[in-house]
């Protein structure tokens, strides 16, 4: 009966709140963790539970397993549009239920964040957790990936059947040999390298051994493939594996479980060749046809990229999101910013908005970001705004930014103003998440139109 | 002189930004001879002369990694802390060389290599995350600026001399304001930012204590400055204080 009030007064609250033109996506289940702490697991769940973790990646692996279900003429629930955490999943699965608590959908498809497993997977106990990656995240709340790893095997059911990432040693490492795992891969591309380089490097020893690791092929962080010259230790042996990636043809050959597929390349970008393979080993887990999931990728799209690209008066414009206090985040949008050939002039606006008057933001996270990338003579100029503009000014210089070309202001904003765009081919707007609006966007709009003035 | 710099166990000791330490100290003094210990090789503090022993911030799985690889040399480690080399063990490294390490969500509790009277308790789900301010000798009328964010607290002997009192913030735990350790020119501190990159006064200080023969020089002072400066004005400016960076 509990539990029944619970479901009541929370889908009560959630049409109150939708009557009021809310979303109402969290609320319920945080009114319904509160009269029930457990109901996660004391509701009725669909009959097929998927859950979908990870540093990067799970939103839209979330998001392309949603679409591909409901293709297959499944009805499916999701937190696509709510929170990820335990009342946004408390939510998910209060509206997967009747008013009577029966399950009203097939599946249930439910992006969890990392660091909320314990509140959520004993509950939840789903047929499969996918996790995508474990890399560095905030300092202060994330600490460092082994601790995530930790907290995501400490809350598993061995019941759960795991699709992990192979070239990810940590996120691989998840669950005990009880749990029934698979793995899924990217093989060797043309830029990995043969040793890992940058400052956020979190597999470096041989797990069984001690001894330092040699590299198959080494991606970004910790991702790659490893072997141990001492004792033999190697990477697992992914099942669900994406090789020859054609980015111009969009296409890419998936292995799925010892046959060759070809298929569309939803997206070039290695974050999202990792989606796709995934998805694909997850829609084959669960025992779609092949056919049907190579089809999959036909249709669906991963969501629009974190960067948009305009070009004004020749000059391309390139408004990029660049996670602060997350220095792996950071790396992934410098390498980005340098893969673009032109002469290039940044402004940068980092800081935590929250601890501009009330903290003292811990910068300590700059030293996780590999900064070196911007350490190129195409690069003419970086404008760093904000509170903190001195620390980043130092990260430059010690990365190897010649100092002549750090300009620092403390006015995020007037940044834009600040940036000398005689002769640059592509200019850059690196701003945080909480600051998109108040600084991105007012950045964006003065380097337009300042492009715009150029004759 | 060539300054001989070791950095132990880089490949686990790795976090928070803290390699930057050694980073910083390289591009003050280029002639200085970085040596990094991998954890399966053998320290060169062992069998040679190094002026400067490093050891960063780690997992907690890397700390018990470390306690058994420098456990062998435990009498060594004494040794050049009684003869006067410097060591700098930053974030969660000195409690290493304390007596125990108890970590009850992660269900061990191990001894450390014995060196100190420290023992630490780490809390899976107690991260604290604060700042401190507080004088060192090294740095005079500069305070040392500095974060914790950290898993663990550390109980201290009566007689351990600290690294630093906090003037603002919390010191080993929530009841000290007494923080880290400092043994002669061991120093030992939770402190991370990172500690030499963020306070160049720190640095200057203590290159002038490794080489007294050679006028430190600090790699991009003016820019090390203007970050010192204006973080220590924010320091000081009371309402970015919490209730919870006080010692209890």
């Amino acid at each position: 009966m509990r539990v029944l009030l619970t479901i009541w007064v929370a889908k009560l609250a959630g049409l109150a709140i939708r009557v009021l033109g809310r979303a109402g996506t969290h609320t319920p289940g945080l009114i319904a963790r509160k009269l029930h702490p457990g109901i996660i697991g004391a509701l009725r769940h669909p009959s097929r539970v998927i859950a979908v973790t990870g540093t990067n990646g799970k939103t839209t692996v979330s998001n392309l397993l949603t679409d591909a279900l409901e293709a297959q003429g499944l009805t499916v629930a999701s937190n696509r549009n709510g929170s990820n955490i335990a009342a946004g999943v408390a939510s998910l699965l209060i509206g997967a239920v009747s008013w009577t608590g029966k399950p009203r959908v097939d599946v249930a498809v439910v992006e969890m964040d990392e660091r909320s497993a314990r509140l959520i997977l004993p509950g939840l106990a789903p047929e499969v957790l996918v996790c995508m990656n474990l890399t560095r995240d905030s300092i202060k709340r994330n600490a460092h990936p082994d601790y995530i790893a930790w907290i995501l095997s400490s809350a598993l059911s061995e019941s759960t059947s795991l699709v992990l990432n192979a070239d990810d040693l940590i996120a691989s490492s998840l669950g005990t040999d009880n749990n029934p795992r698979v793995y899924f891969a990217v093989d060797r591309l043309p830029s990995d390298s043969d040793r890992p380089s940058g400052a956020a490097v979190d597999v470096g020893i041989c797990p069984v051994c001690d001894h330092t690791l040699d590299w198959d092929y080494w991606r970004f962080n910790h991702i790659g493939r490893v072997r141990c010259p001492n004792c033999g230790f190697r990477s697992p042996e992914a099942a669900y594996r994406a090789h020859s990636v054609d980015a111009e043809r969009s296409r890419v050959t998936l292995e799925l479980d010892g046959e060759s597929r070809e298929a569309r390349l939803i997206n070039a970008n290695i974050v999202n060749v990792y989606n796709e393979i995934a998805v694909a080993a997850v829609l084959d887990r669960i025992g779609l046809q092949r056919d049907a999931i190579v089809e999959v990728f036909d249709h669906i799209q991963p969501p629009t990229t974190r960067s948009a690209v305009e070009e004004i008066n020749g000059v391309k414009l390139v408004r990029l999101l660049t996670k602060g206090l997350v220095g792996v985040a950071c790396s992934r949008s410098f390498e980005h910013v340098a893969s673009f050939l032109g002469r290039k002039a940044i402004v940068l606006t980092v800081d935590e908005v929250s601890e501009r008057v009330t903290d003292v933001e811990n910068t300590a996270w700059i030293y996780d970001a590999d900064y070196e990338y911007l350490a190129d003579d195409s690069i003419s100029q970086i404008v760093v705004g904000g509170v903190r503009r001195h620390d980043h000014a130092l990260r430059l210089a010690i990365a190897g930014v010649d100092p002549a070309r750090i300009v620092t202001i403390e006015s995020e904003t007037g940044a834009a103003d600040r940036l000398d765009l005689m002769g640059v081919d592509d200019v850059f707007n690196l701003h945080s998440v909480h600051n998109a609006v108040s600084t991105g966007t007012v950045v964006q709009e003065r380097l337009r139109a300042r492009l715009g003035e150029i004759s | 002189m060539t300054l001989t710099i070791e950095v132990l166990f880089p490949e686990i000791a790795n976090l928070h930004g803290d390699l930057a330490n050694i980073d910083y100290l390289a591009q003050c003094r280029p002639d200085a001879r970085i040596v990094r210990t991998g954890l399966t090789d053998t320290p060169a503090f062992v069998a040679g002369k190094v002026d400067l022993v490093y050891l960063g911030a780690m997992t907690e799985q890397g700390q018990l990694k470390a306690v058994r690889r420098l456990l062998p040399h435990r009498e060594r480690i004494e040794e050049l802390i009684g003869a006067g080399t410097s060591f700098l063990f930053t974030h969660n490294a000195l409690e290493v060389l304390g007596t125990r390490i108890s970590n009850k969500d992660m269900d061990y509790d191990e001894a450390g290599v014995g060196i100190f009277d420290l023992e630490s308790t780490v809390r899976m789900f107690g991260r604290y995350n604060g700042k401190v301010l507080g004088g060192v000798p090294e740095a005079g009328a500069h305070p040392v600026l500095g974060y914790k964010s950290q898993f663990s607290m550390v109980s201290g002997g009566v007689n351990l001399p600290g690294f630093l009192v906090a003037e603002r913030g919390i010191g080993r735990n929530t009841s000290t304001a007494v923080e880290g350790v400092r043994v002669n020119n061991f120093i030992g501190t939770s402190l991370i930012g990172p500690l030499l990159v963020v306070n160049p006064h720190l640095t200057r200080g203590l290159l002038a204590r490794l080489d007294p023969d050679t006028e430190p020089v600090l790699a991009h002072e003016d820019l090390a400055i203007a970050a010192y400066d204006a973080r220590l004005a924010d320091f000081r400016d009371g309402r970015r204080w919490h209730p919870f960076e006080r010692v209890q």
